[in-house]
């Protein structure tokens, strides 16, 4: 038994026999033929085009009806550069002039055309070389063959094994007798991630050596709630899989039926549950959703991949389209959390080579450096405030002292005055609150707090910061334990200073989903959780469970636990005397 | 032979989509049509080329139409390129 740990990029458990996509490559050597081929061999490539041309239009099509215009724009691009006379003229000249086999033809010229886009400076522009190696690839396969063969060939349901997966390919796999998937690379929010959401086909991605270490025919777990692929688990494993995938079915279904139920639990203490929301993976499932409110906007992704800063405008009309979709309830709009590994490609002032970008420049640091980038965000914020009913709330991350807090307020208030200069006024009053992320401001939050109209607390970073464990290394991973006594006591001490002085404390991050701690965060009195529209009715339906008074007496007790294994022993004895 | 310098005006530049869209329109006229910028000259029918320039926001591009419909084309060129590529969120 081997198991790799990935990232889970699509929800659900499969298992099954594995089965591994033929490699295609873009190979450098220059295979010449005979002057009398280069007929057929032009016919070759030309039937290729023809053929890669009619599954970008399919592809196209799907995507639309899936997911809509901003994703099928991208498949129009590809069409485009398929069908760009750069590309074609080019191979046909190196098979009849050059006598070149289809196959090196085409290889040169994708590599001659990538090189160029490697000559340009700016990094957004020559990130396109990889749109013209995802259509070079594509037709690359339909010239070899096969491609479509071997998904037509799959007889008995499987799971795929890939070094990577195109869009187009991911959306015929249900059809394919392809259960599940798992690839080397690939991130939570690739496309392909995205898609399989959509689909509902459990994947994990991002397993870097998956394609090598797994054979044909092997037996494979793949685990998209905890990103892990298991090779070949032997039978106790299996079993415990087996026994989780079918609590699963049972789950998704009975889920469906408390959506429109009260989060409360079994003796009557209700807990405000937000969703984090994200607009480019707004499926139709999650707008379904019943829920409290917005509980977490990030804004980063704004930021990212574009040569300038958003406009006003451009910001506006987002956080428009996201307060509408919220109607009145709280919509909490994080401001850019940029710097560390979320570095936007626009020039930034006062930002150089960070050897230790966690602890570096990032969050609100960046944004007082950068005025304007604040300002901007500021008043998109407050001009949706003025045009929507929604409880507008705008937070400040990676917040480490008082000064940072009343510097963003100061902002905050002359951008009000502005609005105010031209007659408009927030139809509700906008609240300003920090994210509680960095152990510091979690310790002196007292000297902060008549300052905050919020709190909200950041528990992925909180706890990396607390335990100073970064979660990405792996010869230290596992020493990040949200069990830990210093979160439990740093997370009690923030909702009780916060709550002395009569506001709200709300917590996202991963523990807000975790089944185990959700009895000890309602026992510390939490007044709201966010989570992942995916996780949310399982929380939900975690809490409808739970007895108030029971999570108090234990989250009383586990602050006086002096070691993880004692807390996570209390933890585990409740859920058996549960069961 | 028509020729006119037009500013990039669009937030993003010419990315991808706006590529996109100089492409398509390109290609339904007849005449000859070039973008230069700097010193790289492009077939505007051509989305790498297109996206090879490179052109971001504040930046200015020479259009070059020749041909039958070169009048139709560049008002259609310049069209685009004043409308933004109509870049919405």
């Amino acid at each position: 038994m081997l198991v790799l740990k990935g990232v889970a990029a699509s929800p659900g458990i499969a298992i099954g026999p594995a089965i591994s996509l033929p490699g295609e490559t873009i190979t450098v050597s220059r295979q010449y033929i005979a002057a009398s081929e280069a007929s057929s061999e032009l016919q070759k490539i030309l039937s290729a085009i023809k053929k890669t041309s009619e599954e970008l239009d399919l592809c196209e099509r799907k995507v639309q009806a899936s997911l809509g215009t901003e994703y099928a724009n991208l498949m129009s691009t590809h069409k485009l550069i398929l069908q760009d006379p750069a590309l074609k003229n080019s191979i046909v000249k190196k098979i009849s002039k050059e006598f070149l086999s289809a196959r090196s033809a085409l290889s040169l010229t994708l590599q001659e055309l990538a090189a160029n886009f490697e000559k340009i400076e700016d990094p957004f522009f020559k990130e396109r070389r990889s749109d013209i190696f995802d259509v070079g690839k594509r037709l690359l396969a339909n010239l070899i063959g096969g491609k479509q063969e071997f998904f037509a060939s799959i007889q008995n349901p499987s799971l795929l094994v890939a070094h990577d997966l195109f869009p187009s390919d991911t959306i015929s796999l249900p059809e394919n007798n392809i259960m599940g998937f798992c690839t080397d690379l690939g991130g939570k929010t690739s496309h392909t991630a995205l898609l399989a959401q959509s689909l509902n086909i459990p994947a994990v991605v991002g397993l870097s050596s998956a394609s090598k270490d797994v054979k044909n025919g092997d037996l494979l777990i793949v685990d998209g709630e905890n990103g892990l692929l298991v090779i070949n688990p032997d039978r106790y494993t299996l079993a415990n899989y087996r026994k989780i995938q079918k609590e699963l079915k049972k789950t998704e279904s009975l889920l469906k039926t408390i959506n429109h139920l009260p989060v409360i639990t079994q003796d009557g203490h209700s807990v405000g549950l937000y969703v984090n929301y994200d607009p480019r993976t707004d499926t139709k499932e999650n707008k379904r959703l019943v829920t409290d409110g917005l509980g977490l906007l990030r804004t980063e992704f704004l930021f990212m991949n574009t040569p300038q800063p958003p406009s006003e405008d451009l910001q506006h009309s987002l956080y428009l389209a996201v307060a509408k979709r919220f109607d009145m309830r709280p919509v909490t709009i994080r401001l850019a959390d940029l710097g560390a590994d979320k570095m936007p490609d626009f020039p930034l002032d006062e930002i150089d080579e960070d050897d230790n970008p966690f602890m570096g420049c990032r969050g609100v640091r960046l944004l007082l450096k950068n005025p304007d980038l604040l300002h901007t965000q500021l008043r998109a914020i407050i001009r949706t405030a003025c045009e929507v009913p929604a409880q507008v709330r705008i937070m400040i991350p990676m917040v480490s002292s008082v000064e940072e807090v009343r510097h963003v307020r100061r902002a905050f208030e002359k951008t009000l005055k502005e609005f105010e200069n031209e007659n408009k006024k927030p139809v509700n009053k906008i609240a300003l609150g920090a994210m509680i992320e960095v152990p510091a401001a979690a310790i002196a939050l007292d000297g902060m707090i008549n300052d905050l109209d919020f709190v909200s607390i950041g528990t992925n970073d909180l706890i990396q910061y607390l335990v100073a464990v970064d979660r990405v290394n792996p010869d230290v991973a596992h020493m990040y334990d949200p069990c830990h006594p210093a979160v439990g006591r740093t997370i009690h001490s923030i909702i009780q200073t916060t709550h002395q002085r009569g506001k709200l404390v709300t917590l996202c991050g991963e523990i807000a989903a975790d089944s185990k701690m959700l009895p000890l965060l309602l026992g510390w009195h939490v007044d709201g959780l966010s989570v992942t529209p995916r996780m949310y009715l399982r929380v939900k339906n975690v809490i409808r469970n739970l007895n108030f008074e029971t999570c108090s007496d234990l989250a009383q007790a586990a602050l006086l636990m002096g070691s993880s294994e004692e807390i996570r022993n209390l933890i585990e004895q409740n859920q058996h005397e549960d069961s | 032979m028509i020729q006119q310098d037009i500013q990039v005006t669009n937030r993003l530049g010419i990315h991808a989509r706006p590529a996109a869209l100089i492409t398509q329109t390109a290609c339904g006229f007849t005449c000859d049509i070039r973008l230069a910028k700097d010193n790289i000259t492009v077939d505007a029918k051509s989305i790498m080329g297109v996206m090879m320039l490179a052109a971001e926001c504040g930046s200015s591009v020479h259009l070059i139409t020749d041909g039958a419909d070169e009048k139709e084309a560049a008002a259609a060129l310049k069209k685009l390129f004043d409308d933004k590529f109509n870049e919405e969120f």
